[in-house]
């Protein structure tokens, strides 16, 4: 079986921002990618719980497969958006089969 | 005197009342009762449609009138102004920063759809009439106060980041404000032949979500108090002094303006009232960096159970002595 040497992205924004965030896929280049939710975590501001009210701050978790020179380009846009909101984007090396898709 | 504290005491052994503190209680002391997120969502939908069609079959019987049109300028009005003095207050009492100080004003600026319920459910029972168009007014006077909150706090993060548009969406097409005005149009529309078709869903049934809503309100109150690290003596009486010194504002507007003195209660009500679900959500857009736990915690945990025990029978009282 033949695979593909590719960057998987995981991005981690707030609900209201998403759509901005996926326009930025968008434009750097990024074809396609799967939103999930997130359902509890910590952090700076302390610990998130399911079920916990909090109004605009439910997260939302960013996955997509990408070439490296698009991943570098999202990383640079997403660093100039990450200084004013919350996020993490993290880039790492995964192979992957029918790579031409990506 | 006597008749304020009679008022006072039937609110607070009122079954939405007492509900809230069940929640309120069982929350401070963790108990594993919950209300699914998904069901609090239905129960939220429900209330909206329920207070948006009765507000507009009302309205469809009495038509626009002057009255309308002087409510809904006093609530614009409140909503632009209430934030300037709130963040004057802030900036004076705390050492909150600028962002957060103007995202905690915009929400006593902005109103408690949930307040408004409680508030009107409480002037019904007292025998207290009110225009049905005071539905619209609510929605008039979420807004404005985002706006006051976006100058007090100078350029925010949304301009920077091209998030204008989505900011825009948030405000003006959230889903509360959607179906509150929406079932206010769909009531004024189909008036008395519409009430028909609903009038168990929007009377005895709206009576039980309540309740639910509340008990649900108040354990999300509880954990948010438990939970609160920001607040500090000052903020907690910002967020039990500005109630009273908005209703104070709506009251002497109410004057000026020769409001009814049930439409002057409501306003009152609703300018004390601040905002835990439009205006949260829009400041993670507007002002990323300002703290929720200031101002998510002061709204919900400190203002909205001091009004729904204390605040509305006081500001009906206080209203029915000065303009009724």
């Amino acid at each position: 079986m033949q695979t593909i040497r590719r960057k998987k992205l995981e991005i981690i924004v707030e609900a209201p921002v998403l759509r901005r965030v996926e326009a930025i896929l968008g434009e750097a280049g990024v074809r396609g990618w799967t939103v999930l939710p997130n359902l509890e975590g910590a952090g700076s501001h302390g610990e998130w719980r399911a079920g916990d009210y909090a109004p605009g701050h439910e997260k939302r978790l960013i996955l997509a497969i990408v070439a490296a020179d698009v991943a570098e380009a999202v990383m640079a846009r997403l660093a100039t958006f990450f200084a004013d909101y919350p996020g993490v984007v993290c880039s790492s090396d995964v192979d992957v089969i029918r790579g031409d898709r990506f | 005197m006597i008749e304020t504290l009679q008022l006072g005491l039937a609110n607070l052994l009122a079954p939405a009342v007492l509900f809230f503190a069940l929640g309120f209680g069982a929350g401070w002391f963790r108990s594993d009762l919950t209300v699914p997120e998904s069901a609090a969502k239905t129960l939220a939908l429900v209330l909206m449609l329920a207070i948006g069609f009765k507000g507009g079959v009302e309205a469809s019987k009495a038509g626009i009138t002057t009255a309308f049109a002087s409510a809904a300028g006093a609530g614009l009005l409140l909503s632009f102004g209430i934030p300037v003095l709130a963040y004057v207050i802030l900036k004076a009492i705390s050492r909150l920063d600028r962002t957060t100080a103007a995202a905690t004003a915009a929400h006593y600026g902005s109103v408690s759809i949930v307040t408004f319920v409680a508030g009107t459910e409480f002037l019904r029972a007292s025998g207290v009439p009110f225009g049905g168009y005071m539905v619209a007014v609510v929605a008039l006077m979420e807004t404005p106060a985002i706006l006051s909150a976006l100058f007090l706090a100078g350029s925010g993060a949304s301009g920077r980041q091209g998030l204008r548009g989505d900011l825009i969406r948030e405000v003006a097409l959230n889903g509360s404000v959607v179906v509150l005005i929406g079932s206010f149009l769909i009531g004024a529309l189909t008036g008395e032949r519409g009430m028909e078709k609903l009038d168990v869903f929007v009377g005895p049934v709206f009576q039980g979500v309540l309740v639910l809503f509340l008990l649900d309100m108040g354990l999300v109150a509880s954990r948010r108090l438990r939970e609160a690290r920001s607040l500090t003596p000052a903020l907690i009486a910002f967020g039990l002094g500005m109630p009273l010194i908005s209703c104070a504002l709506s009251i002497g507007l109410g004057l000026v303006l020769g409001l009814a003195p049930g439409d002057a209660a409501v306003l009152a009500i609703l300018a004390a009232s601040a905002s835990y679900i439009a205006v949260p959500a829009a400041m993670r857009i507007a002002l990323p960096s300002a703290d929720p736990g200031v101002y998510l915690t002061l709204s919900l945990a400190v203002t909205f159970p001091f009004n729904l025990l204390l605040g509305i029978p006081l500001y009906t009282a206080v209203t029915a002595a000065i303009i009724g």
